[in-house]
């Protein structure tokens, strides 16, 4: 059986972990949300800055649960933990920057390099030095069946725990939702459909149409 | 454990089918040419697929508006793939398919036709998507059991054979057809450009001189099948899939590391799993970009993996360009060929080794030698790497 | 002061995001890509052949070329002012 260790949600306006709130967006500040928590969590990494938006919600929602369960990355070897990622709308946030700029004639390096979603997980192995299994799927919906199923796959081929996120942003809209599974933990965590959707709907995913402000 | 490959579908800039592939990759023929796009005169090297969308469209006689190239060319190497086979009630079927720049290059035709604020329809936006091209696909074919796209950069197309295949050992499909396709787009040119690493000359896989890839497109997909679904489609295994990994890099977005960690933990965990030796791999097709990085970060990971008794291996993006999210799954088919017809592929345009490990991939067409296991390697952006390893044998 | 100097570390600043830090922060003789200087990476390096040809109109056509020329804003204002006479 596997378990559901730690998780945490990413949206527009809040920012939680294991279903707390840490973090509200304050509409006043200077900043964008995602350095608005980076600096408020007093994160050091300033590689942070260079990334898209993918690939910094991929590092602050992992940071994050790495804290919330600090003995979790020493359990394993660094081939053992895998990840598992998936999304609606690939990386069409970074995409359309990188059409406009080369559109414009300055096609630029350090945009095109975030222009695949799997990037987010490489940046995550990057600085975790894991050197694990690493899946990215596009969905047309968060499913929790495609995360059972593909932990179980990646959990009965060498690997103890896997990172998984539904890694969905798009214009204004953010459904960020990172969990941890491992084979052993509390049994009112146990991964199943039921438990994993309810969790996962904690953070009221935006039931639209996700990509409708590129269409009209 | 191995699983069944029994059909085989490929569209790629040295031809338009298995047959035209083979007999292109016989006459050592590369299909990289001068090319540009339409309606602009800058000519670059690239291998682009030899058949207009026009063309491709009435070949397949597909009625939608708005399909993208990557559509079409994934359709036109599913159906060859899939051959005949039908929907079978007791027989679960699905669909694994890799790309990396989906429809952009209608998305591209609109941003275009938008910012001169012509006719730009906006339907057009909905063939963006990197998933439909397998929603078109598993339509066309009627396949329902399972569907699924990965997006894992240029090793999307190995992921998605490896993915397949569990899905067959852990009893969860009976038949599966797996592969990618990605199309040319301005959008990767100028990405690859900026990167500086799109030679302007012929690129030279793993040569002393090598400046960078000259991209392709194209599509291909296999048919991996279990005892059960052979019991009632008839088909013949045309090779099996052995061995299979995927491990991450952990060591840039887009540059592989000098040691070639990924790269050698993935090649030696396909090959455990495989249960095959070392010595008995007769050939690697290699990722071989033609970048400075990835070339001699392979070539040490194989040293890492093979010591001194490296196999033949050579480098086929010499005849394709790198495809992107199709490569991994032309380059299985291109690895199934090689066993079907005992064929070592040359790497076309290698004159002078790497400096550093001084390793020499083929160089001339081998046709003496049997060719029992092949392993093929696809490595992506964001450290994401996978090899696959085929054979004669169960 | 060096204005051209000034302006490149502005503009390193903000064509690579180092939100952390300030003009003040990079020296003259800072080492750009030492893990002792900035810390900085090939991507960067890219972005800075971008930064040349967009902000000085100079064009540098192989990577390779970049290498002594990025050493630090010392030697990228010394190679600007060469290529501009």
């Amino acid at each position: 059986m596997n378990f559901i260790t730690a998780y945490g949600h990413l949206q527009e306006n809040s920012c939680a972990v294991n279903g707390e709130t840490i973090c509200r967006r304050d509409k006043n500040s200077g900043d964008p949300w995602f350095r608005q928590i980076y600096k408020e969590q007093e994160f050091v990494y300033p590689k942070f800055h260079k990334m898209d938006v993918l690939s910094q919600a991929g590092f602050l929602t992992s940071e994050l649960i790495k804290r919330a369960n600090p003995q979790f990355a020493g359990k394993y070897k660094d081939d053992e933990i895998a990840m598992l990622f998936a999304n609606r709308s690939g990386s069409a946030e970074t995409d359309q920057k990188f059409v406009h700029a080369y559109q414009n004639g300055t096609p630029s390096p350090s945009l095109f390099v975030y222009t695949l979603p799997n990037i987010v997980m490489g940046e995550i192995a990057i600085l975790n030095k894991w050197y694990g299994e690493s899946l990215f799927a596009v969905l047309p919906a968060f499913d929790a069946e495609f995360y059972i199923n593909h932990c179980n796959l990646l959990l009965s081929a060498g690997s103890e725990a896997v990172l998984c996120s539904w890694h969905e942003i798009a214009g204004n809209q953010i459904d960020v939702f990172t969990f941890l599974i491992e084979k052993e933990g509390e049994s009112r965590f146990e991964l199943t459909t039921n438990t994993l959707s309810k969790i996962a709907f904690e953070g009221n995913f935006h039931k639209t149409e996700i990509n409708a402000n590129y269409y009209y | 454990m191995s699983v069944r490959i029994t059909g085989i579908g490929i569209v790629s800039a040295i031809g338009l089918g298995v047959q035209e592939n083979l007999l292109a990759l016989k006459e050592s023929r590369t299909g990289i040419m001068p090319f540009s796009f339409p309606d602009e005169d800058k000519m670059f090297m690239a291998g682009a697929v030899k058949a207009t969308n026009p063309v491709l469209k009435k070949e397949l006689q597909t009625k939608s508006q708005y399909i993208s190239r990557t559509t079409l060319l994934g359709l036109k190497a599913a159906r060859e793939a899939y051959g005949s086979a039908k929907h079978h009630d007791q027989i679960r079927t699905g669909i694994i398919s890799a790309t990396s720049v989906g429809g952009m290059d209608l998305s591209e035709q609109f941003y275009q036709a938008y910012l001169n604020g012509t006719d730009a329809d906006f339907a057009m936006l909905k063939a963006h998507d990197s998933g439909s091209t397998t929603e078109h696909i598993a339509a066309e074919l009627r396949i329902s059991g399972y569907m699924n796209t990965l997006s894992t950069a240029c090793s999307s197309g190995a992921n998605a054979i490896m993915l397949g295949a569990r899905l067959l050992m852990q009893g969860k499909l009976d038949r599966v057809l797996v592969g990618g396709a990605d199309a040319l787009t301005n959008f990767t040119v100028n990405g690859f450009r900026s990167l500086m690493i799109y030679d302007e000359q012929w690129c030279r896989p793993f040569d002393a001189s090598r400046e960078g890839l000259n991209l392709g497109e194209g599509a291909a997909f296999l048919l991996l099948e279990n005892e059960k679904s052979i019991r009632f489609s008839g088909n013949k295994t045309l090779a099996f899939l052995n061995g299979w990994a995927n491990a991450a890099d952990a060591y840039h977005q887009t540059a592989s590391s000098p040691e070639g960690k990924g790269a050698t933990l993935a090649m030696q965990k396909a090959i455990e799993k495989s249960g095959i030796s070392l010595s008995q791999i007769s050939y690697i097709n290699a990722h071989g970009t033609g970048t400075k990085n990835n070339d001699l970060s392979e070539s040490v990971a194989l040293i890492n993996v093979f010591g001194d008794q490296v196999p033949a291996f050579s480098s086929t993006k010499s005849f394709t360009g790198h495809t992107l999210a199709a490569a991994g799954a032309i380059e299985a088919i291109f690895s199934v060929l090689a066993i079907q017809n005992q064929l070592i592929y040359p790497n076309i345009h290698f004159r002078t080794p790497i400096m550093e490990t001084g390793l020499e991939p083929v160089t001339i067409m081998q046709t003496e030698k049997p060719v029992h296991a092949v392993l093929s390697n696809s490595f992506g952006f964001g450290g994401n790497n996978s090899s696959l390893v085929f054979s004669d044998h169960a | 002061m060096d204005d051209l100097k000034e302006e490149l570390k502005r503009q390193l600043i903000e064509q690579l995001n180092l939100e952390e830090i300030t003009p003040a922060d990079i020296d003259d003789n800072t080492l750009l890509f030492s893990d002792k200087g900035l810390g900085l990476d090939s991507i960067d390096a890219l972005e800075l052949i971008v930064l040349l040809e967009k902000y000085h109109g100079i064009q540098v056509t192989k990577p390779e070329e970049g290498k002594e020329v990025f050493r630090s804003v010392n030697s990228m204002a010394e190679y600007i002012r060469k290529r501009q006479n």
